[in-house]
């Protein structure tokens, strides 16, 4: 433990020597990231109606304020400027309009057909289908079409304040402008029908359109298309009385629209022959075109916009895959591990099961201590009560808080104490590696209590010549605090589920610093310990696999330790041990090419632990995001009850470990908050390992390191009560 | 607020050891003795609590923001306090603890009541004609200003929609008078719900859940005042049992994890059943008893499981300090008074309109999109003044000698405020 709670005060030392301005940036990029991810699917929300769409459509009111002329007049309103005008089509002229569009279906077949028979016509566009299918418009423009304004989001805009019917307007103008590159004169309200239907609530807002200077347009007939009321009534409804003209309307979007395309398809010849001429509504009037083009900066505001509706809708849909496989990967990685587990616990668990003859040779137990004057005599003194033989050494790794004396005063037979320089844990195990006079090594942290039939249990795999390492099994022995809890929830899926699972795809990460047994003769065929990375501890069992040996689980080897009470302290440990597992995953990648046993770690192993431990972990943030995006723009029923589908996928989960391990299910209920605050933490700090790793933090963290052991000693950093076993790193809640 | 003041203030703001406070407003002086210099034995943590409590209920009323009775649940909190206070106080023998209670709660109450019930009387009301609860029966009625076995009665609509205050002013004013009425029968009962507490713990404290599960979701309805009260009873029932529980260790004995989760359970499942069941503001809890009383209680189980026991602010609460102390020492009176002057604000801002620069349409509409932002910067000096003026009340009723501005300042000092 010494060097663990060295570097362990290096780290904090790196990371807070400066905190003010270092822990800040590292946190920011996840932060943009995730509002960014945000900021699109709220754009995409938006025009996906999803956002700020109001639904509501208001009753007929009564009509005394509106003018007399405007209720017996035409179709086409005029309110610009103080005018209270109306205007009809001429007779012989039909003015088709389409509601709602552009829809990536039926317009293109629509524009189709009014093609194949010369007609133009006028489609009134919603601001969100402009957004989404800006294309469609821009042909409707190119084929001499009129676009007219339908509103953002088609709402009722009697109900809306003048605030909004600004920006309804101003919002689908720029829709179209981004599409087309024109501005149009034209609109026609939601939810509008005749002239005659004007009210007294419906009559003022069209009113002040016109002072916005543009024309409302409503219609003579009603087609009721969006009814499908069959090919005949469509058309019976559409064809105006004896040769007069007529604004007819239509949709081209907000369902099934092959009726219309099929009543086009005979209406339009029909009524040609008939002399009916079809044309937008300004050739009809013989007026100006309706359309003006855009320039400059209103333009490209235009093209800006629909570019990031677009990417919006393009990333979402890449979150949305990315979300998939997520979810595979969570769901598929939890099946796994429950039938893996259970295969696991069903061998060793069998009758009369062994590893081979009982191993009862005696075994050196290293306990590597940097100031753990408080734990230390509580360590030893359970490794006193061990069943099987032992001899203890304590190698002190410069401690400063009188550690080795308290060792040597508890003046017990058996027990030695060796004394260094600070020089962080893998040169203490080392040099408890080269007194210790056996050849079965266990290594435990000096803040640790074994139980008496722990090193006898642990030691017990290596009757099977092939074992080089056993891992062992941490418990978290404060776990009534709530951070406590969960990391008791965290260790005992860990070590029960995740451990049982890599011991049978032989390709387990870590021995727990905490609880571990080494064969020396393996351990010296790999070199010993290594200070290259951050975490030893998988870089020492990588290094086993790709030596050949056998890395296996023995459950009833049970080690007590403390578990980080402050999320500051569990921040640093979680810090050092998912960027130390990327480091050693980075040492070992040559295993990916070997030959051998290495080879089929590299192949195996490697690629399942990174895909668990370091990839996963990335996308995890993912399903925060669309829970928080669902719960809140909805359908939020439909998400909580996903999350609650998951949830109870993990709680089936934990409690298949927690029976496995013969654990009260009490701690059970702090899964939930678990999984609403711990989990993010838990990758906040594998993204800031990440974000460590690839700014070549590799290099900066080492001479960190080196001016943090220095300090250590000096007593800069508070002494941290746990620095417990490592290993459990569940990728995914 | 500099910090330096603070380590001897404390000690003399809270002079008259041993006088029991009106639970959930006005602290008390702890059992331990006063210690020279080293503030009392006050707990710090409990009194900001109850000065974050009243701020939310200014605030609240004011902006009457719905998602603050989520973010806050300022009566849990305080009924909680209360209970946890009554509990220690009920070591000595029950009825002169009640006694003691109620004298403390009345005066402040009847300055109160004498000033409104003028001003309703002034302002036409006839509590024999009043419409909705005229007769005998609503002038007995009126003896609830004096005391509050019930809510007191007031009318619906008072003066004209055009005078100076809008006519639904009574119902403003004596609206937060039902926490009196609460709180009474609280302290009335708490011997009894000690001795229940103490036999069965964990019944006693969430039978008053059960209760609002069957009273406040229309599962059973009484009618009236008298369902109102016990309505109101059974949703605070469990945060002032809870203050028992906080008391007598209870809540410290459970495990940590288990008191966090169990209450986050809980309260997701208030805000599930809010979800289900919105009132006319949404998601304003207030409305819907049984959201309330599940949020409340899963909210004080942690707030009071968290409880570390400051013998003075922490860190840059510090500068906090006086404002806490005083908002402590006239809780009631800053209670009573502030939604009265919450009305009060509004023809005193309407005043600016008639200024010579706020003619324009523009001044007017920049007037109008910001009023909501005058009135709370008006009426906490206007609670700062009606402390002053009314605030000493508190001190006669607790038999101390009075104070005019109890901020927990050496009297004397430059620092007093008027």
């Amino acid at each position: 433990m010494a060097s663990r709670t060295s570097r362990h005060g290096s780290a904090p030392g790196a990371l807070d020597g400066s905190p003010r301005r270092r822990l800040p940036m590292r946190l920011l990029l996840p932060l943009l990231v995730l509002l960014a991810l945000m900021a699109m699917l709220m754009l995409r929300g938006y025009v996906h109606s999803e956002i700020l769409a109001d639904h509501r459509v208001r009753p007929e009111a009564s009509a005394a304020k509106v003018p007399d002329k405007i209720l017996d007049g035409g179709p086409v309103i005029d309110t610009r400027s103080g005018r209270t005008t109306s205007l009809r089509v001429p007779a012989h002229h039909l003015v088709l309009t389409f509601d709602d569009g552009p829809d990536p279906t039926w317009t293109p077949k629509v524009l189709d057909v009014l093609k194949k028979h010369h007609a133009h016509a006028v489609f009134f566009v919603t601001g969100t289908m402009t957004s989404r299918y800006p294309d469609l418009v821009k042909r409707m423009v190119a084929e001499g079409h009129e676009v007219g304004l339908h509103t953002f989001n088609h709402p009722d805009l009697s109900y809306q304040s003048t605030k909004r019917v600004d920006w309804e307007l101003s919002q689908n103008q720029l829709a179209i402008t981004g599409a087309a590159g024109i501005r149009t004169s034209l609109f026609r309200p939601p939810y509008s029908s005749f002239a005659d239907a004007m009210d007294d609530k419906s009559w003022p807002v069209t009113e002040y359109i016109g002072t916005r200077g543009y024309i409302t347009v409503v219609n003579d007939t009603d087609s009721e298309d969006w009814k499908k009321p069959g090919v005949d009534e469509i058309i019976r409804r559409a064809t105006p009385h004896g040769g007069k003209g007529a604004i007819v309307l239509m949709h081209d979007s907000g369902g099934d629209r092959h009726q219309t395309v099929r009543a086009l398809d005979t209406f339009l010849p029909t009524l040609q022959r008939q002399g009916y001429e079809f044309d937008n509504l300004t050739e009809a009037l013989d007026a100006p075109s309706a359309h003006t083009p855009v320039t400059g900066l209103d333009l490209w505001q235009g093209k800006a916009w629909i570019f990031l509706v677009q990417a919006s809708d393009n990333v979402t849909g890449v979150l949305v895959v990315a979300l998939a496989v997520i979810g595979s990967l969570v769901i598929g990685r939890f099946v796994l591990m429950l039938v893996l587990s259970a295969a696991h616990a069903r061998r060793v668990r069998r009758r009369g099961f062994s590893w081979g003859p009982p191993v009862t040779e005696p075994v050196s137990v290293l306990v590597p201590a940097y100031n753990e004057a408080k734990c230390i005599e509580n360590t030893v003194r359970s490794l006193m009560a061990s069943e099987h033989p032992i001899e203890i050494l304590v190698v002190d790794d410069g401690s400063t808080d009188g550690t080795a004396r308290v060792v040597e005063a508890m003046g017990l037979p058996n027990v030695r104490v060796v004394r260094q320089l600070n020089a962080g844990k893998p040169a203490a195990l080392n040099r408890g590696l080269a007194n210790a006079r056996h050849d079965l090594i266990v290594m435990m942290d000096g803040d640790t209590v074994f139980e008496p039939a722990t090193v006898g249990e642990l030691v017990q795999p290596f009757a099977d010549p092939r074992v080089g390492a056993v891992a062992g099994n941490a418990k978290v022995g404060n776990r009534d605090s709530l951070i406590g809890a969960w990391q008791h929830i965290e260790y005992v899926m860990g070590f029960n589920l995740d451990r049982r699972m890599y011991d049978l795809l032989r390709c387990m990460p870590t021995i727990p610093g905490a609880v571990g047994a080494f064969r020396r003769s393996a351990l010296e065929r790999v070199g010993g310990m290594s200070d290259d990375t951050l975490a030893e501890d998988t870089d020492i069992t990588m290094a086993m696999h790709r030596d050949g040996w056998r890395v296996v689980y023995a459950e009833n080897a049970r080690a007590w330790t403390e578990a980080p009470e402050t999320v500051q302290q569990l921040w640093s440990q979680r810090y050092r041990w998912s960027y130390g597992t990327m480091q050693a995953i980075w040492k070992h990648r040559r295993a990916l090419v070997d030959k051998g046993p290495s080879g089929r770690f590299g192949r195996v192993g490697l690629p399942l632990v990174s895909l668990f431990m370091v990839v996963a972990p990335l996308l995890a943030p993912l399903i925060d995001v669309f829970l928080l995006y669902g719960v809140i723009f909805g359908p939020t029923q439909k998400t909580i009850l996903a999350w609650l589908g998951v949830l109870a996928i993990q709680v089936v989960c934990a409690a298949y470990a927690f029976r496995l391990d013969r654990e009260r299910m009490t701690h059970l209920v702090s899964l939930p908050l678990q999984q609403i605050l711990y989990r993010q933490l838990m990758y906040v700090v594998l993204l800031q390992s990440w974000i460590t790793a690839l700014t070549g933090g590799r290099l900066r963290w080492q001479k960190l390191r080196r001016t943090g052991v220095v300090e250590a000693p000096g007593g800069l950093i508070p002494r941290q009560p746990t620095r417990a076993g490592s290993g459990d790193r569940r990728p995914v809640g | 607020m500099t910090a330096h003041g603070y380590p001897t203030s404390a000690a003399i703001s809270r002079g008259a050891a041993g006088s029991a406070g009106v639970g959930g407003w006005q602290p008390e002086v702890a059992a331990a003795p006063v210690t020279a210099g080293g503030g009392s034995g006050r707990d710090r943590y409990l009194d900001l609590l109850r000065s974050t409590a009243l701020v939310r209920v200014v605030v609240y009323h004011l902006f009457g923001w719905a998602w603050l009775t989520v973010l806050f649940p300022s009566m849990g909190v305080m009924f909680a306090l209360a209970g946890s206070l009554m509990a220690r106080s009920l070591s000595r023998p029950a009825l002169s603890v009640i006694r003691g209670r109620i004298r403390r709660l009345l005066p402040p109450l009847w300055a109160f009541s004498a000033v409104a019930l003028a001003l309703m009387f002034a302002g036409g009301w006839n509590p024999v004609k009043d419409p909705d609860n005229g007769g005998i029966w609503g002038v007995l009625k009126l003896i609830d200003y004096v005391i509050p076995v019930g809510a007191p009665p007031f009318p619906w609509h008072i003066g004209s929609k055009s005078g100076l205050l809008e006519d639904t002013w009574a119902v403003q004013a004596a609206g937060p008078l039902w926490y009196l009425r609460a709180y009474l029968w609280f302290v009335i009962a708490s011997p009894l719900l000690l001795w229940a507490f103490r036999r069965a713990p964990w019944p006693t404290l969430l039978a008053p859940l059960g209760l609002t599960a069957i009273v406040g979701t229309g599962l059973v309805t009484i009618p009236g005042e008298t369902g109102n009260a016990v309505t109101d009873f059974a949703v605070y029932g469990g945060c002032w049992v809870l203050g028992f529980a906080h008391h007598d260790g209870l809540l410290s004995r459970i495990p940590r994890y288990v008191a966090v989760s169990g209450s986050a359970l809980l309260m997701a499942f208030g805000l599930w059943w809010a979800s289900g069941h919105l009132g006319p503001d949404g998601w304003d809890l207030n409305d819907i008893p049984l959201a309330q009383a599940s949020w409340s209680f899963g909210f004080v189980v942690i707030l009071l499981q968290y409880s570390p026991s400051w013998r003075e602010l922490p860190g840059r609460l510090r500068r906090w300090d006086k404002l806490v102390t005083l908002s402590n020492n006239r809780a009631v009176t800053i209670y009573l008074w502030h939604n009265m002057l919450i009305m009060a604000t509004v023809p005193i801002i309407d005043q600016v309109y008639n200024l010579p620069f706020m003619q324009s349409d523009r001044a007017v509409g920049a007037l109008d999109s910001t009023y909501m932002i005058w009135m709370f910067l008006l009426v906490w000096p206007l609670i700062g003044l009606t402390i002053l003026a009314l605030g000493w009340i508190e001190d006669i009723a607790a038999k101390r000698s009075p104070r005019l501005w109890p901020n927990g300042v050496r009297r004397g000092g430059s620092r007093r405020k008027a």
